[in-house]
């Protein structure tokens, strides 16, 4: 193993420290990225190859139940990719929602280091522990699912800020998470009762809660802890043409919680191209009138800054929806006709849960398909502050994140797009600007939306998304010179490039060259521990004894992951909550 | 452990798919003395988890010391050309991820006990997706819960008294506020305990179901009966289920091992989504040994499928009807069997034992059983949830933390550790 490193010759894009596209020698000891490395250091000549931080990607279902149940129901999707063992790695299926070994490998074979998994049912953490175990050759992280919680309803209910945070801060600690998610809040619950909400005000059954007290609520109660990752939002209404108005408006309702620390952003608006569809002027809020939010969506995103959001780009093809939304998945099941195999899993004290898993095929010959793909590059191509965005497939909603090349040829190359504006239905054209859009992402633009900023809207920008002295050495080397090869006349290039980089090193150690993995490395889990005071402390513990002593099919003490599971891979921070008085 | 010296609380038990985990069990020096709360054959397990015991690996009956156990085995392995890995099903997940290493590194066939239990239920939901359940969701909302081709008085003890029989949220008075239905072909234990029993022909579980779905649908039917129902009271069934508020259809290997198999599935998988038009149900395999659900769940996170996985390119596939054990054993296509936590010699058909006689034999188990009378290579484990911990998967989904309470025989170790053992002296052979 090498513990010192000289990567020399490299040409480096790094954001975050202001580098851009310099010639500049990178030095490596133990892990982490330092001013000079010892004189036995390894030196590797990177020629003028183009050099990034290892990939952030805050939002891609890697691991847990939901996908375990798109696999085992859909295996024809895997059948034909395999990924064969080799004398130091493990095999898998590669297909577009691979097993687990290979997940880890695919990603490092890109250049990405650090995944989050953005839908943990906190009673099923015991299975993802498990299973992280199995990922090689990353940096994970997981977002435990708070919104549709009848505890998270009782504290909502009786106004209740500090008990709501204890809890979440009891379950991050108990389950190892790293933030907080919001899915369809109320709605997920309704459909417990076959329902959904769409408004802000809806009634949700059995409790005097609505969209606006849980989402607000939530929102108020991160702050609260002081959570590095604000709160990570799948709104209402998802995929609902028409949709993108009433995003805003939850955005809206979001304005008024008041950010704790530095960051000024208090949420995370997920997966924009299912929340931000538009409707043709004077048309109905249905599929046949869709039309590019992208716009609307980018005047609202230019003048309001108290959010990020990512993409979610559908890309074309096989891919596996899969939420925390179980209405949603319902009524995409009843779109096809009842045709596509519906698969939905309640959780036991999410109570209720119910995610839901629907088989998907994005067809660019379909109008509405080629709508929601137009809307949201139109969306990425016309924002202003890219430190506030980064780009996502939703893994494996969108697409699979393989795609991701296919995603960065379409921001980078007007010529990309004009081919594939071709290639997809007339309304892409018709009902979006996107043919007219000249802008073009640079590299520095892609390694501020794929590391940069999806670090710093994670909150773990001390150590990840850049190449900065004391930040992890998490490094990719992509085999080209930025300074010889024009891109953006050269899709293709694009494709070839970020597909594989020449070489892949998490903390130091080399897991890849040329897309082929050379080292199986164990991942790290990156957690999150807000400390509470002793009362509030005490508080939360005997409340939830008696809540989860009642409301779960299991024994109070047998929900925290034991450490057994999770010493040897978990990297808490412990951040001090003791400020939120009992 | 938190517990107080001697008394463990919240154990679940590692019988069957319920993994209720309410058991307290006491412990007097290396002798379990009780098990309050746990169901008749949760006494039996914990009380008796010494008797009948495996003590001494033996290889051709004879004692030897375990690494001349696992030498031998490791001898087996190298020399096969066809390794079939069988059981994982009534042991820890631990174990399981190391038989899929083991697979993966001789190329073998790794497969699990659902290929004989509810592996139609799978390939049911490979036509159709899957409506799942979950046992706190169903304690609190279900007003109708019907159990098709299951015994649980029988094969679940505590699955009606302790999760459905209970109070939730929602229902208050799980008597007046729950109905229990049964269909099955003959009266059982539970078929006495339910509070209907709808007793239909053997063989027209299909029949009955597409009856249903259609008569859900509004559809008229020419027919004066279907698998001995009368259509009108099929009718009352159909609309029952479409005004119940929240629905649960728990079934057992009675529809799914019966004329019919897997389309029986496929067809109730869709009698659950269509009745999602109308109201909320969801559906639930009872799955039998304790730990069958977490075998397809680590078998589909590392090799990407549930069972009846092969290894032979180097590379996961899957193909039931081909690498399952029943279906390798019977065409004589395995050339050696590495049994783990199960019991085919007990338990598959005699064409498949008839043939095991005539290949080496590798068993894993606490206990003596059928197979340990076949098997060159007997190797005692450790009882996971007894005697080892690890994890294990509910028949809904859950994850639990399993349990050690006791030591285990001198010499004795889990299963997870043999499997290393045999991995570790395999790498060397291969190398």
């Amino acid at each position: 193993m090498t513990g010192h490193l000289v990567l020399k010759n490299g040409i480096v894009f790094d954001p975050m420290n202001g580098v851009e596209g310099e010639a500049m020698d990178i030095c490596v000891s133990n892990g982490k990225i330092v001013e000079k490395a010892p004189n036995n250091a390894k030196v590797i000549d990177l020629k003028g190859n183009m050099v990034m931080a290892g990939g952030v990607d805050p939002h891609s279902h890697i691991l847990g139940s939901k996908l375990n149940v798109a696999r085992v129901t859909s295996p024809e999707v895997n059948r034909h990719h395999p990924y064969p063992a080799t004398s130091k790695t493990r095999s898998g299926v590669a297909g577009i929602i691979p097993s687990s070994y290979a997940t880890g490998f695919l990603y490092s074979t890109m250049g990405y280091t650090t995944v989050i998994e953005p839908a943990l049912p906190a009673t099923k953490a015991l299975g993802a522990w498990e299973e992280i175990d199995d990922i090689p050759g990353l940096d994970i992280g997981m977002l435990p699912l708070f919104c549709n919680s009848m505890i998270s309803f009782k504290y909502i209910e009786d106004d209740d800020i500090s008990g709501l945070a204890a809890y979440i801060a009891w379950t991050l600690k108990k389950v190892g998470g790293l933030g907080v998610k919001v899915v369809n809040p109320g709605g997920t619950y309704a459909w417990a009762y076959g329902k959904n909400v769409c408004g802000l005000d809806d009634e949700v059954p059995e409790w005097d809660v609505t969209p606006r007290t849980i989402m607000t609520g939530l929102a108020n109660a991160v702050q609260e802890l002081g959570l590095p990752h604000q709160m990570h939002f799948h709104p209402n209404n998802l995929g609902k043409p028409g949709n993108v108005y009433t995003t805003m408006q939850q955005l809206d309702t979001l304005k008024g919680t008041k950010p704790s620390g530095k960051k000024k952003e208090v949420v995370h608006l997920t997966h924009m191209a299912f929340d931000c569809l538009g409707v043709v002027e004077e048309g109905m809020a249905n599929w046949k009138d869709v039309a590019s939010g992208g716009l609307i969506f980018a005047d609202y995103y230019n003048k309001n800054t108290h959010f990020t959001t990512d993409l979610g780009q559908i890309t074309f093809g096989q891919s596996m929806t899969m939420t925390g939304d179980g209405p949603f998945q319902h009524s995409l099941y009843l779109l096809t006709g009842g045709k596509a195999k519906w698969s939905n899993i309640p959780v036991d004290v999410e109570l209720p849960g119910g995610a839901g898993i629907v088989p998907f095929t994005f067809e660019p010959k379909s109008p509405a398909n080629a709508v929601q793909w137009v809307g949201s590059l139109e969306f990425a191509l016309s924002i202003k502050d890219l430190w506030r965005f980064f780009l996502s497939t939703d893994h494996p909603n969108g697409g699979p994140f393989l795609k991701y090349p296919l995603l960065i040829s379409w921001l980078m190359s007007k010529k990309q797009r004009e081919y594939w504006l071709e290639k997809v239905h007339k309304f892409a054209s018709e009902r979006s600007t996107l043919a007219e859009i000249e802008r073009e992402y640079s590299l520095n633009d892609i390694a501020i939306t794929t590391r940069a900023a999806p670090a710093k809207i994670l909150g773990v920008e001390r150590t990840k998304g850049h190449l900065g002295i004391g930040a992890d050495a998490d490094i990719a080397v992509y085999g080209f010179n930025p300074e010889k090869t024009d891109l953006a006349n050269n899709p293709d290039l694009i494709l070839k490039y970020f597909t594989q980089t020449k070489f892949t090193f998490k903390g130091g150690q080399q897991v890849s060259k040329n897309g082929i993995v050379g080292k199986q490395l164990s991942s790290r889990v990156i957690s999150v521990h807000p400390e509470l005071n002793e009362d509030l402390s005490k508080r939360i513990d005997s409340e939830l004894e008696d809540m989860m002593g009642r409301w779960f099919s299991h024994s109070f003490s047998n929900y925290p992951v034991p450490m057994r599971y999770r010493q040897h891979l978990e990297m808490p921070t412990v951040i001090d909550s003791t400020a939120i008085q009992a | 452990m938190t517990e107080v010296k001697d008394i463990f609380k919240d154990v679940p038990c590692t019988f069957c798919g319920c993994l209720c985990d309410d058991i307290i069990i006491e412990v007097d020096g290396n002798r379990i003395i009780k098990n309050t709360n746990g169901c008749a054959i949760s006494k039996e397990r914990f009380l008796g988890h010494a008797e009948n015991r495996c003590l001494k690996p033996t290889v051709n009956g004879k004692s030897v010391p375990l690494e001349k156990a696992v030498e031998r085995a490791v001898e087996i392995i190298a020399s096969s050309k066809r390794l079939l890995i069988y059981g994982l099903s009534s042991t820890e997940n631990d174990a399981q991820r190391e038989a899929y290493r083991l697979a993966e590194l001789t190329g073998g066939v790794v497969d699990n006990t659902t290929s004989v239990c509810h592996g139609p239920t799978i390939l049911g939901a490979q036509e159709s997706g899957e409506a799942t359940a979950a046992l706190a969701e169903v304690r609190h909302r279900s007003d109708l819960v019907i159990y098709w081709g299951a015994n649980p008085a029988a094969a679940h003890p505590r699955h009606i008294p302790h999760y459905i029989r209970q109070p939730g949220e929602y229902i208050k008075d799980p008597k007046k506020d729950r109905q229990i239905w049964l269909v099955d072909v003959r009266t059982t234990t539970t078929s006495r305990m339910v509070d209907r029993f709808i007793r239909i022909e053997p063989g027209t579980d299909l029949e009955v179901i597409q009856t249903l779905r259609a008569l859900i649908r509004g559809n008229k039917l020419d027919v004066s009966e279907v698998g001995g129902i009368s259509i009108a009271d099929l009718e009352k069934m159909a609309t029952s289920m479409k005004t119940a508020k929240y629905g649960v259809l728990f079934f057992g290997l009675g529809l799914t091992q019966s004329y019919g198999r897997h389309r029986n599935i496929d067809a109730a998988l869709r009698l659950i989504q269509d009745l999602n038009a109308y109201t909320k149900w969801g559906l639930m395999p009872m799955r039998g040994h304790y730990n069958v659900s977490g075998a397809n769940k680590t078998s589909t996170w590392v090799t990407g499928y549930p069972y009846a996985v092969d290894f032979a390119r180097g590379y996961p596939r899957f193909q039931p009807g081909e690498y399952t054990a029943v279906d390798m054993l019977a065409r004589g296509d395995a050339d050696a069997l590495l049994n783990i936590a199960a019991d085919p010699v007990a338990h598959f058909p005699r064409e498949a034992v008839a043939y095991l006689a005539k290949i080496p034999v590798i068993n894993i188990d606490p206990k003596i059983n059928m197979t340990s009378k076949i098997a060159e290579v007997n190797i005692p484990a450790a009882i996971a949830g007894i005697e080892c911990d690890g994890a294990a998967t509910r028949m809904d989904g859950l994850p639990l933390y399993l349990r050690k309470v006791i030591d285990p025989p001198e010499g004795v170790i889990p299963d997870r550790d043999i499997l290393r053992m045999m991995i570790k002296s395999l790498e060397k052979v291969i190398k």
